[in-house]
């Protein structure tokens, strides 16, 4: 018990008192020079009449609708790199280098080569094809958000698949090869439900990420604009307490972030556990 | 016996330190900007001339993060003595946690200009305005005279301006104006250039205590104007994904459109433009506006302007007093001076020398601003009510929103900001 206790008083100060006087601190109408006073669930249900924070749990639910992109793409390169195709070593570094990269600098990047005068656009105009605004419309700036996000993120996913293959039973596959199956039969009803426990992992994890690591990739490309299509949780919460001095609304939207993020980890811990019996 | 002299001594010693070597601490964004050097160096040193044994200790923080960590800070009694801040709804935000100086500077605040952006909510002063800030147009005379136009004759009236960018919108390039909306910046600049004659100085104080209404005639004609100028083209394309500071300005420096709302003092000012564009190859106008207000004779000189930057002193500071006259320093004209030579800031003390500078640009501009002034729309707006503005200026820029639907947002987040008893 001794030697627990660093452990435990680390995870008590620095994770449980922020989380308790967090929620302290969304029940009253503090600002950054006033303690304010105790108004219940008021910030809550400020937060419901917020369009702003309509519209960021909208994009969240958007968000989490592209979780099986975010969980197929990198499972099917890793399956072609893990059945040898020529040059898997280079794919494999190439493809893992975003990773290395901070959200600052690949959104820098991308402001450039997705400005209205940027590459994307130059490469368009080429074609016959007029630019389009990606970051500066709604329709696309989301989607355009997302596909960087997912292009940032794969390797991780990739190198967490490969590993998750490496304990495919090379019997098995044998196997199903000398039975007369097709690649994509070997695929479908060997290689993939043997990869359950990692795509479930992967799914989790990833869906966790995006609800709480694109700051960094939004602030640099769109500043949640145009409008509130890029707005998600994370950056309202960044709004209201850099932009607006209202740390108790933060710390509101923070409570409401951390409830959809429990509810996943609980799923996480709930599929952890059923794997752990298979 | 002689140990515990020793201890004694050295008791002494540790108790004695605070007073014997106290420190200023003053948290402002440009301390790390060559241009700013000499003005910090001589405030510094004046500073710990004037109270020998004490420091003035000046700490760099990150613009993007500085109210953020600034809130922290105040939050847990950890700020600085001395606070810099921006004026308008940042400086405002931030009046609970100061103390008022009207009675602690009284001589300094006698010759102060642009007090009302840093003005709390009971009518006191809680920083002290170093420099101006506010919006004119500056042009580029050489794209004017290759479109046609008269390099020396810029637009007074809104509909020599429309003439101006339908010149400009028929040649097809360069573009009339520059856009850069990626952070709602320019719908804040426009706000207040639009706005230049459009309100009464009654209007102007109904729009300070959340009386005059987005919804209102006068306001929604500029949200209005905001919406034609983009639909009939006096902007570049990507308006909504241009970042302003310093893309757009350096891309108005290189050719891509021939106007740019730009500032009075730090950045995007007559120095830079200036320096970067040539003399003789940059004019200046104050902006017009779409409507003209009955206490107003259209295309009559004047600039909308408020306190740009100012000093505050933080409540919980051990030293208050040490930290006022910190204040007093940083706001002096002598040591004012250094930055306006600098930096080319516009100063909000009337007895710092100019008569050094020699620019067209800031002679114009000086005159404006002796002949009429006007406070900026955008800093006597809430916190709240800008960043609602920022985004549904890009959903009308965008064609997303009416302007109906703009104004009914805009109310409600005024209302909210600026409760009406």
């Amino acid at each position: 018990m001794l030697f627990l206790l660093p452990a435990i008083l680390l995870v008590l100060v620095f994770r449980i008192f922020p989380l308790f006087w967090g929620f302290a601190i969304s029940l009253t109408s503090a600002t950054s020079t006033d303690p304010g006073q105790f108004i219940g669930a008021g910030n809550y249900l400020r937060a419901l009449d917020d369009p702003n924070f309509r519209s960021a749990m909208a994009n969240a639910v958007a968000v989490l609708l592209s979780v099986p992109i975010f969980v197929t793409i990198p499972m099917l390169l890793a399956i072609l790199i893990h059945q040898g195709v020529p040059g898997r070593t280079f794919f494999r570094s190439v493809y893992f280098f975003p990773a290395i990269l901070s959200s600052v600098i690949i959104g820098s990047i991308f402001s450039v080569v997705l400005s209205f005068n940027g590459n994307l656009n130059a490469l368009l105009n080429l074609a016959g094809i007029s630019g389009v605004d990606w970051l500066g419309h709604s329709a696309t700036a989301l989607p355009v958000t997302l596909a960087i996000q997912c292009w940032s993120t794969f390797g991780m996913g990739v190198l967490i698949f490969l590993a998750g293959l490496s304990t495919v039973s090379k019997e098995m596959v044998e196997a199903a090869r000398l039975d007369g199956a097709k690649m994509w039969q070997i695929w479908w009803h060997v290689i993939i439900p043997e990869l359950r426990p990692i795509i479930e992992f992967s799914t989790v994890i990833t869906t966790i990420g995006l609800l709480t690591s694109m700051f960094g990739l939004i602030y640099v490309l769109t500043g949640g604009g145009p409008g509130t299509a890029t707005t998600v949780p994370e950056y309202l919460i960044w709004a209201a307490q850099g932009r607006l001095n209202r740390p108790a609304y933060a710390a509101a939207v923070s409570m409401v972030l951390f409830l959809m993020t429990s509810i996943l980890a609980w799923l996480q811990i709930r599929i952890l556990s059923r794997n752990a019996n298979i | 016996m002689q140990k515990l002299k020793i201890v004694t001594a050295i008791a002494a010693m540790i108790m004695a330190s605070p007073v014997l070597a106290q420190e200023i601490t003053v948290w402002d964004v440009n301390v790390d900007d060559a241009a700013h050097a000499t003005y910090y160096d001589h405030a510094k040193a004046a500073f710990e001339a004037a109270h020998p044994g004490a420091t003035l200790n000046l700490l760099s923080q990150p613009d993007a993060e500085y109210y953020t960590l600034l809130g922290t800070a105040l939050a847990s009694k950890a700020g600085p003595d001395v606070i810099w801040a921006n004026g308008g709804a940042q400086a405002k935000a931030l009046v609970g946690g100061l103390i008022p100086l009207d009675d602690k500077l009284p001589d300094l605040i006698s010759k102060l200009v642009g007090k009302s952006a840093f003005t709390g909510p009971d009518g006191k002063l809680y920083f002290i305005p170093t420099t101006l800030q506010g919006h004119v147009v500056y042009y580029n005379k050489a794209l004017y005279k290759a479109a046609g136009l008269d390099p020396e004759k810029p637009p007074t009236t809104w509909a020599e301006l429309t003439k101006v960018c339908d010149t400009f919108k028929a040649s097809g390039k360069p573009a009339c104006f520059m856009m850069a909306n990626k952070e709602g910046y320019n719908a804040e600049f426009f706000l207040s250039e639009a706005a230049n004659q459009s309100l009464t100085a009654t209007q102007q104080a109904d729009w300070l205590a959340g009386k005059l209404h987005w919804s209102d005639p006068p306001i929604k004609a500029i949200l209005q104007a905001w919406v034609d100028t983009a639909k009939n083209g006096w902007y570049q394309e990507g308006g909504n994904s241009q970042t302003m500071f310093m893309d757009e300005f350096a891309l108005f420096e290189q050719g891509i459109a021939a106007n740019v709302m730009g500032l009075l003092s730090n950045v995007a000012h007559w120095k830079q433009f200036e320096k970067n564009m040539g003399v003789d190859k940059v004019g200046v106008y104050p902006m017009p506006s779409p409507t003209v207000a009955g206490d107003q004779h259209e295309g009559a000189p004047g600039v909308p302007l408020d306190g740009g930057v100012g000093y505050g002193v933080n409540k919980d500071s051990p030293n208050i007093d040490l930290a006022v006259d910190a204040v007093r320093i940083l706001a002096s004209p002598e040591v004012l001076s250094y930055l306006v030579n600098d930096t080319g800031s516009v100063p909000a003390n009337t007895e710092v020398n100019t008569s050094g500078i020699d620019s067209p640009g800031l002679k114009q501009i000086m005159g404006w601003l002796a002949t009429r002034a006007v406070p900026t729309t955008h800093a006597n707006s809430s916190a709240a009510e800008l960043d609602e503005w920022h985004r549904q200026s890009q959903l009308l820029y965008n064609g997303e929103a009416t302007v109906e639907q703009a104004a009914v947002a805009l109310d409600k987040v005024q209302a909210d900001a600026k409760p009406q008893k």
